[in-house]
């Protein structure tokens, strides 16, 4: 069997495992409703989770877009920068360790519990691994290519736009990939833990009155967002890094030497 | 111009205005240490589509040399003149630069690598491709155009490097031990593959190295660095004729240019 047979088999087999235990009564309804039980939730109540899904999402694209831009921005300056880069990134990478979620009841007291708070909080909870990230990509590029850039005349506009940002490409992902997944997690954690809508909220409000189906009918909205996410990466990455090698080496590209030997 | 004028005429031209021209230059850094010489009272002409070999000991400041003729780095005193004018500033169409390592943009394919410094000034797309391209096949490479750094060869980077400077039609190609990173075998096919878009472009080269055959083997003239702070202290033209072949190598000719140079590097490195 292929790795992808193994892992749609294994998929598959949860998904069944779900439907089966709690109809065969190996598990208690109220701890897993089945599968298709809570679907049903979720289809018939669509207008409720819907409503929620679009200001779950919302809040996490604009939360994005903070902690994505701003992290880019300040990473940029701070790794492009050794003075910054000596003072600031070690604050940074301590901030980077506390758990954020100890201020956000702080958020709500400056924001109120609207969209305000959570977008807020899911900005900054982001912002930090793609700032570290950044500043690491920019302080790791090759300062050869740099030379060579400057060697053909290039100047500093152009050695920032045509050098460092697609240098810095790789690791800027993959400090998307981090930030990004932070803030769908910093905004669904805050919508459970003190906000007026969202799923986070849908989740915690039917925790509370014991309507498991529905609780679980948002878990799987969030696992919707955590799998297109996901698959946005992949596309972006795909399309990103054509170059990296890992993505494209060509089998036998090494062997395809000219008559030098 | 040069058709109306007599051969002997045009060498005599270009011996009286040579495309790069260094006096009086010296070079002191500051280290930890006090104030480091690192090159002191060189003076060099090179004329016009001349092969020219600097060889020196490890730390004797060729490469920097070649960095300030390349308008990458200052020199604390001299001046240096290139096509007439100061190299302040790299200038990609009076000098072209090769270095050790390719230095190819890894998110580039061959061909975008090649028209890069085209791009850079703003040379219209169709223009920079079929600039490009020729360059590519220049050095061997029409097949590769499409492929990325990472699925060519350390040679093939080198000639991908080798079309990259001499794009924009610069007077000048300097080469910072471009063949130093590359195995033995590799090495030899590259120096004679150089000889050849050397001799078909008619550029004038200024090359550096640390090995002794390679100079030898490649130049018209070689210039021999002291240790630091590095000085010219010997300069050897190379008599032998052009094409030249693997075979003179095992010249008696050779082996006493090869070996007046080895002595010359061995007597100041002491």
């Amino acid at each position: 069997m292929s790795p992808r047979a193994i892992r749609w088999t294994i998929i598959a087999g949860v998904l069944v495992l779900w439907e089966v235990l709690p109809r065969a009564g190996l598990v208690p309804v109220l701890f897993l409703p089945p599968l298709t039980t809570t679907l049903s939730v979720a289809v018939t109540e669509w207008r409720s989770y819907g409503a929620a899904l679009a200001v779950t999402l919302s809040q996490v694209m604009v939360a994005l877009l903070f902690a994505v831009g701003g992290g880019i921005l300040v990473g940029a300056i701070v790794g492009g920068v050794a003075r910054m880069r000596q003072v600031l990134l070690p604050v940074f990478s301590s901030l980077y360790a506390v758990p954020l979620v100890v201020l956000y009841p702080v958020f709500t007291a400056w924001f109120g519990i609207g969209s305000e708070a959570k977008i807020a909080f899911a900005s900054v909870y982001g912002f930090f691994p793609t700032m570290l990230s950044t500043a690491a990509g920019i302080q790791t590029i090759d300062p050869n290519l740099m030379l060579t850039a400057r060697s053909m005349g290039a100047t500093p506009v152009q050695r920032l736009f045509r050098v460092i940002l697609p240098a810095a490409i790789p690791t800027v992902l993959a400090g998307l990939r981090l930030g990004g997944a932070l803030v769908i997690i910093g905004v669904v954690v805050a919508e459970m833990l003190i906000s007026s809508a969202g799923i986070g909220y849908l989740i915690t409000s039917s925790r509370t009155v014991l309507n498991s189906p529905h609780v679980f009918a948002g878990v799987l909205l969030v696992l919707l967002i955590a799998i297109g996410f996901d698959l946005a990466m992949r596309l972006l990455e795909k399309r990103c890094a054509a170059w990296s090698g890992a993505g494209r080496a060509r089998p036998g590209a090494s062997d395809v030497r000219p008559a030098e030997a | 111009m040069s058709q109306t004028l007599a051969p002997d005429a045009a060498a005599a031209a270009a011996d009286a205005a040579p495309i790069v021209s260094v006096t009086g230059l010296g070079h002191v850094y500051p280290s930890r240490e006090g104030p480091v010489h690192a090159l002191a009272d060189i003076s060099l002409e090179v004329g016009q589509g001349k092969f020219v070999v600097i060889v020196g000991p490890s730390g004797c400041g060729k490469s920097s040399l070649l960095m300030m003729l390349a308008g990458l780095r200052h020199q604390s005193e001299g001046a240096i003149l290139c096509d007439g004018r100061p190299m302040s500033d790299p200038d990609p169409d009076r000098v072209g630069v090769v270095f050790q390592e390719a230095n190819l943009f890894p998110w580039l394919t061959a061909i975008e690598n090649v028209a890069f410094p085209l791009a850079l000034r703003k040379v219209p797309r169709a223009e920079r491709q079929a600039r490009a391209a020729a360059m590519l096949e220049l050095v061997g490479l029409a097949d590769a155009r499409g492929r990325y750094p990472h699925e060519l060869s350390g040679g093939m980077k080198q000639r991908v490097s080798i079309a990259r400077g001499l794009v924009q039609n610069p007077k000048v190609l300097l080469m910072d031990e471009p063949f130093a990173a590359l195995d033995e075998q590799t090495r030899m096919a590259m120096g004679e593959e150089l000889l050849r878009i050397w001799s078909e472009t008619g550029k004038t080269v200024v090359f550096v190295t640390h090995s002794l055959t390679e100079a030898v083997y490649l130049a018209d003239e070689v210039l021999v660095m002291s240790a630091r702070p590095g000085r010219i202290i010997d300069r050897v033209a190379v008599p032998l004729p052009r094409p030249r072949t693997y075979a003179m190598m095992a010249s008696p000719v050779f082996g006493a240019l090869r070996e007046r140079i080895w002595q010359q590097i061995r007597a100041s490195a002491r």
